[in-house]
């Protein structure tokens, strides 16, 4: 075997290879942890007070836009200042709908996502043909355009007054408890599809264009179209995520669709870590409940939002979820490279396999990890 | 004569007024392998970019398999079974070595856009026979970038075979590599050529290890064909000896 002459090696460091087949233990953390984690939210809605479930309603939605704009940051690579493009157009399918008495509300929410994908589908084939910094600059500019596109023709949208009605929404859905299920709902469906999304075939090969996107066309990848398609998808959650903002907020207004709120679910991502499944959804609920409670005591949110975000980037590019995920994995490897030949392949596997199933593979070493992947 | 895999007609590729590659006429033959040899900017680098697609040819024609491929994009002449290996390692470096395999299937599998289901899962067998056979299984958790420079070569050439190639084109398999690394290498490609029925064309500044396992070399120097033999008539070939003399590697 010439293999044999390849120069010996030791486990450096061990990461779950998620993407190959998991074991019994992993299926059953994969199984209970929505079952824990909506069952909870659940209880929660029952609980706590009117101001804190429609909190938590917020944070819902915001969960949403995060991870489906995660999709493109942590799985894909792309940094898109456009997000709120996709989001303010799934919060005006409602509102204008609303308006113009085009449908009822029911009609107008199944199809937030499918405006969502089309926004995306056009703005994606311009912008994706462009990498990196243009990218982000195109996406931004997109959005700005829609931006003032609304806030221009008041004749339609109401301009920078917005919509603001009760009525844009079933009366049922205004009532703050049955709001909050609906969006639990909702929100818990479209982060499951978003996982299913991340472990299939194409969340795999998306994560290797992310990787080396010349080496991805060289085993015979259409970068561009993996691109689009994960934009396309993106931009159809961010739709919905927008919808759900309009059935808490029932309102809608020029600044859903300004680049403040693009930069919002980045900044969830980055805080709550773009590496880990979950981590997006953990940065929105500490923005939101971080926002309510510190500007209770100072005006100066934006400079605390700045400071936090600096931190994170300076001192854990991986985010809270890194911080948090990363000292099982350090002990893990304490203890497969302390038996180094003790340990057997199966062993190490089924140790492998206690790993919370919602890491992805990824290294513990930061400062590499916040490389934007060369684009060739 | 066995069949020709590749043959490329009058290729020539410029940057501005400077020519790289100029008129080169080359044939590889199926189940062959064929070196390309040469001094260091005599066009090698370029002429395998020509074929994979990176560049277009500024003049000339590339056909594989019968067909004309000059001119067509990287991942569609991929798909069409000519994989490659380039100069610098280039694998998905975040990616585990198993991910980076199975990655390759996927794509072969026309799975790549399939969004809904297990399919990957399924694969994992597949990509630990792919890494048992470069002697890499037992790393298959781990981080590529975590991987030795000669095992990350190796792991490309896993990721190249995943793909079921019919030509492996290899842009100089052993740069940078310890003589050891070099030794394991060669027994690698001339292994899966013995085992896998492969076609080779590799890049190579090493002599030794063109002339120990090439049927066919080609001699480039200056962007242009100066030898075409096999290994033993260039070897005897004055003028080749004379470029490697007069410009020692």
């Amino acid at each position: 075997m010439a293999g044999e002459a390849v120069l010996p090696r030791r486990p450096t460091r061990l990461v779950r290879s998620n993407g190959s087949g998991v074991g019994r233990l992993a299926t059953a953390r994969l199984i209970a942890t929505p079952i824990v984690v909506i069952g909870l939210l659940a209880l929660l809605g029952r609980t706590l007070s009117i101001n804190n479930v429609l909190t938590l309603e917020e944070v819902l939605g915001l969960a949403v836009f995060a991870m489906a704009t995660n999709l493109l940051l942590g799985y894909g690579g792309l940094v898109s200042f456009g997000q709120a493009a996709f989001y303010g157009s799934g919060a005006y399918m409602i509102g204008l709908s609303w308006l113009h008495h085009w449908m009822s509300f029911w009609p107008a929410f199944v199809l937030t996502p499918v405006v969502g994908a089309v926004a995306a589908l056009l703005m994606g084939l311009i912008a994706l043909r462009t990498r990196r910094l243009y990218f982000a600059l195109l996406t931004l500019a997109f959005s700005e355009l829609f931006y003032q596109l609304v806030n221009v023709r008041y004749s339609f949208t109401k301009g920078a007054t917005g919509i603001f009605a009760v009525s844009m929404i079933p009366a049922s859905l205004a009532q703050p408890r049955t709001g909050y299920y609906f969006t639990l709902g909702v929100a818990s469906a479209a982060i499951l599809l978003l996982w299913k999304i991340t472990v299939s075939p194409f969340g795999l090969v998306l994560r290797a264009t992310r990787e080396n996107r010349e080496r991805a066309e060289a085993i015979g990848v259409n970068v561009f179209r993996h691109q689009l398609l994960a934009f396309v998808i993106s931009g159809a959650f961010c739709s919905l995520a927008g919808a759900l903002f309009a059935v808490y907020g029932q309102s809608t207004y020029p600044d859903l669709l300004n680049w403040t709120t693009s930069g919002q679910p980045l900044f969830m991502a980055v805080i709550g870590g773009m590496f880990v499944f979950l981590g997006p959804a953990l940065g929105a609920l500490l923005y939101q409940v971080g926002f309510q409670y510190i500007t209770q005591h100072t005006h100066d949110w934006q400079l605390v939002l700045g400071g936090a975000l600096l931190l994170v980037v300076l001192f854990r590019p991986d985010g809270l979820s890194g911080l948090v995920l990363s000292n099982p994995f350090a002990s893990l490897r304490r203890r497969i490279r302390g038996a180094d030949s003790g340990v057997t392949e199966a062993e190490a596997t089924s140790i492998l396999e206690q790993v919370p199933a919602t890491v992805t593979p990824r290294s513990v070493d930061q400062r590499e990890q916040m490389e934007v992947p060369p684009d060739g | 004569m066995a069949e020709t895999l590749l043959q490329l007609y009058d290729v020539t590729r410029s940057f501005g007024p400077f020519v790289a590659v100029s008129g080169v006429d080359l044939g590889v033959e199926a189940g062959s392998i064929h070196a390309v040899i040469g001094p260091n900017g005599a066009g090698k680098t370029t002429l395998f970019r020509v074929i994979t697609g990176v560049l277009r040819p500024t003049r000339g024609r590339v056909v594989f398999a019968g067909e004309d491929i000059s001119g067509k994009r990287t991942h569609a002449i991929a798909r069409r079974g000519l994989s490659q290996s380039a100069q610098i390692t280039s694998l998905f470096p975040r990616l585990s070595v198993l991910e980076n395999v199975q990655a390759a299937i996927v794509s072969r599998s026309r799975r790549s856009s399939d969004v809904a289901s297990w399919f990957h899962w399924s694969t994992r067998a597949e990509a630990i026979e792919m890494l048992e056979r470069v002697g890499l299984a037992s790393s298959a958790g781990l981080e590529a970038k975590v991987l030795s420079h000669g095992d990350q070569r190796a792991l490309e050439v896993a990721v190249a075979l995943a793909t079921r190639p019919r030509l492996l084109l290899m842009d100089e398999p052993t740069a940078g590599m310890s003589p050891f690394e070099t030794e394991a290498m060669v027994a690698l490609i001339a292994k899966l050529r013995h085992e896998e029925n492969l076609t080779v064309l590799f890049s190579e500044h090493d002599m030794d290890v063109v002339f120990g396992i090439s049927d066919r070399v080609t001699v480039l120097a200056q962007g242009r064909v100066l030898a075409d033999g096999t290994a033993n008539e260039v070897r005897a070939n004055d003028e080749v000896m004379a470029v490697y003399l007069g410009a020692p590697e």
